[in-house]
């Protein structure tokens, strides 16, 4: 596993050299920031509404649902610019002769790209915990469901980058492997919208239903409210695994294509 | 040490390597030589594990590469024709991943590294910039990454392009200095480096094996240049009648000169001196032609062999 930590290191390493990580981390931040903004806004709002008798029934957990639901779809748009440099820079510079000829395993380099995105989606995601200690500062949120939501947080981005890897993986050029990433992750989170319009049954399957079960959405909003099933857990967990899997294989393929 | 035997690949339709089969010694520094696309570097990147063959064998050190790439890897130091390197590490930080890579343990990094730094006379530039290095420097890093954990095989694709004169003779000199204690196979195009570093030669064309020779067996033929003033064809029978001499070419536009293809010893060169002197045919010149390992290789690429100058 030396090798898969060594990886992890240099590209994390890497990360913060080029603008990349500063720009991401900056631009998520900023993002988050206004979403924050109009959370607490909200909040004082209904605080005032609730003074006079109305609104019941909204909670500050209510709106924390929100505000992290709008998270998990930020990071599908930060993702891509994580993710794309994995192994696409490599083969333009060459360089995956040098990984793919050390004494290494395939799984190892997978492993070791993967991480270094993931380790970096998890910083950011950390950083966000700041919005937790206002909210103790400020209100009585229910602690056992946020700590469910970074836990869907945490799932849900490892989710999102072993699709990113896998994307980089296959194809030399990091604007493509961007673009690819953020499509995908667009329509595996639209396909909950699109899924419920639609009532089509194929045999014994139902159309609608499936589509909605692809896409990381409901899972994760699952989380959010604080209800921490297995089968969500499953879902993501095998999702990443699939990924990587599928990474593993197309980085292989490079040796016999 | 490296045997391979009837490999073939081939990317689509396309042959890149056809059936061949060589073996290299331990401590053997063997040279390939062919023209760009001829094969040389796929038939080292099948050897380094990086892409498998169509068919055949190959093993290095006695460990076949498709059945134990790993064992294959740990042995190699490989520089691919593009130096893999980070443009935005240090040459020091670069060769600190690759030591990681390569699992050399914690306590002697540091002592490989800086080891490796000087024979490859990097000292100066180790915390420079890979993507500020020029390109005789990125070179010389791609070296110093495959010689860092003192592998049993190297296997260097052109090592020496984008180097000046100074730096190729430099580098020459390293993968001489590597000479017994590990086996070299070293692809190029240029014929002077072969004849200057290594031992043995391999010529490949379009993915075919033309030649199989060691050096001192090209050399086995040498050729020397007679500029005479007068009696040439009387000369020209003499010489043929000599016992070394394997071919005389003679040509007569107002200066009469004379080709002899010999065996390389000085006492034919003496026997041949002599008969023209003895024949008093006024003696301009006397010059050994050094072309012989690039006529053989033109000759083979060409399909004709023993091309005259």
């Amino acid at each position: 596993m030396r090798g898969a930590l060594s990886i992890v290191k240099k590209e994390v390493y890497s990360y913060f050299l080029s603008p990349v990580a500063y720009v991401v981390l900056g631009v998520f931040l900023f993002m988050m920031g206004l979403i924050f903004a109009k959370f607490v806004a909200l909040y004082q709002q209904y605080n005032m509404a609730q003074q006079f008798g109305q609104a019941q029934g909204i909670t500050l957990d209510k709106l924390a649902t929100y505000l992290y639901q709008n998270m998990a779809f930020i990071l599908c748009f930060v993702t891509p610019f994580l993710t794309m440099r994995l192994f696409s820079e490599e083969k333009r510079q060459n360089t995956l002769e040098l990984l793919l000829t050390a004494p290494l395993k395939e799984s190892e380099i997978v492993l070791g790209k993967f991480f270094s995105a993931y380790v970096l989606m998890l910083v950011m995601i950390l950083v966000s915990a700041v919005y937790v200690f206002f909210m103790v500062l400020w209100g009585n949120p229910e602690l056992k469901i946020i700590g469910a939501t970074y836990l869907g947080l945490a799932l849900a981005s490892a989710c999102y980058v072993s699709l990113g890897a896998l994307i980089s993986a296959m194809t030399s050029s990091q604007a493509i492997a961007a673009i690819w990433t953020f499509i995908a992750l667009l329509f595996l989170w639209l396909l909950q919208t699109l899924g419920s319009g639609i009532s089509v049954s194929w045999g014994p399957i139902q159309w609608g239903p499936t589509l909605v079960y692809i896409s990381p959405l409901g899972h994760f909003n699952s989380f959010t409210e604080g209800l921490v099933h297995i089968k969500d857990v499953i879902y993501f967990v095998s999702f990443t695994l699939f990924s990587l899997f599928l990474t593993h294989k197309v980085v292989e393929s490079n040796r016999w294509r | 040490m490296i045997e391979v035997k009837d490999l073939t690949k081939s990317y689509g339709d396309r042959l890149a390597v056809d059936n061949i089969s060589f073996s290299v010694k331990r401590g053997e520094i063997l040279g390939f030589l062919g023209q760009n696309g001829a094969g040389k570097s796929t038939t080292m990147k099948i050897l380094t594990c990086f892409m498998p063959a169509t068919s055949g064998n190959a093993s290095v050190a006695g460990f076949d590469v498709f059945e134990n790439p790993y064992e294959v890897k740990k042995r190699i130091g490989y520089l691919p024709e593009n130096p893999p390197i980070y443009l935005d590490l240090l040459v020091s930080e670069y060769l600190d991943f690759v030591a990681n890579l390569r699992k050399i343990p914690r306590g002697e990094k540091k002592k490989k590294i800086s080891s490796v730094l000087e024979r490859c006379q990097l000292g100066d530039v180790r915390n420079r910039l890979i993507g500020n290095l020029s390109k005789g420097y990125r070179q010389r890093v791609g070296l110093a990454q495959a010689l860092i954990h003192d592998p049993e095989v190297l296997i260097l694709d052109e090592p020496t392009v984008g180097l000046d004169p100074k730096q190729v003779s430099e580098a020459r000199g390293l993968i001489k200095s590597l000479r017994s204690e590990r086996t070299v196979i070293y692809s190029t195009h240029i014929l002077s480096e072969v004849a200057a570093t290594c031992d043995r030669i391999i010529v490949i064309d379009r993915g075919k094996i033309v030649a199989q020779e060691s050096i001192t067996a090209l050399g086995a033929t040498t050729k020397t240049e007679l500029v005479v003033q007068r009696s040439g064809e009387e000369v020209v029978s003499s010489l043929r009648a000599l016992s070394g001499v394997k071919n005389v070419h003679y040509q007569s536009n107002g200066k009469e000169r004379i080709i002899v293809e010999s065996d390389p010893t000085d006492d034919i060169m003496a026997e041949i001196a002599k008969v023209v002197v003895n024949k008093n045919a006024g003696l301009v010149r006397m010059a050994p032609i050094q072309l012989a390992l690039e006529d053989y290789y033109l000759g083979l690429i060409s399909g004709k062999r023993g091309v005259s100058i």
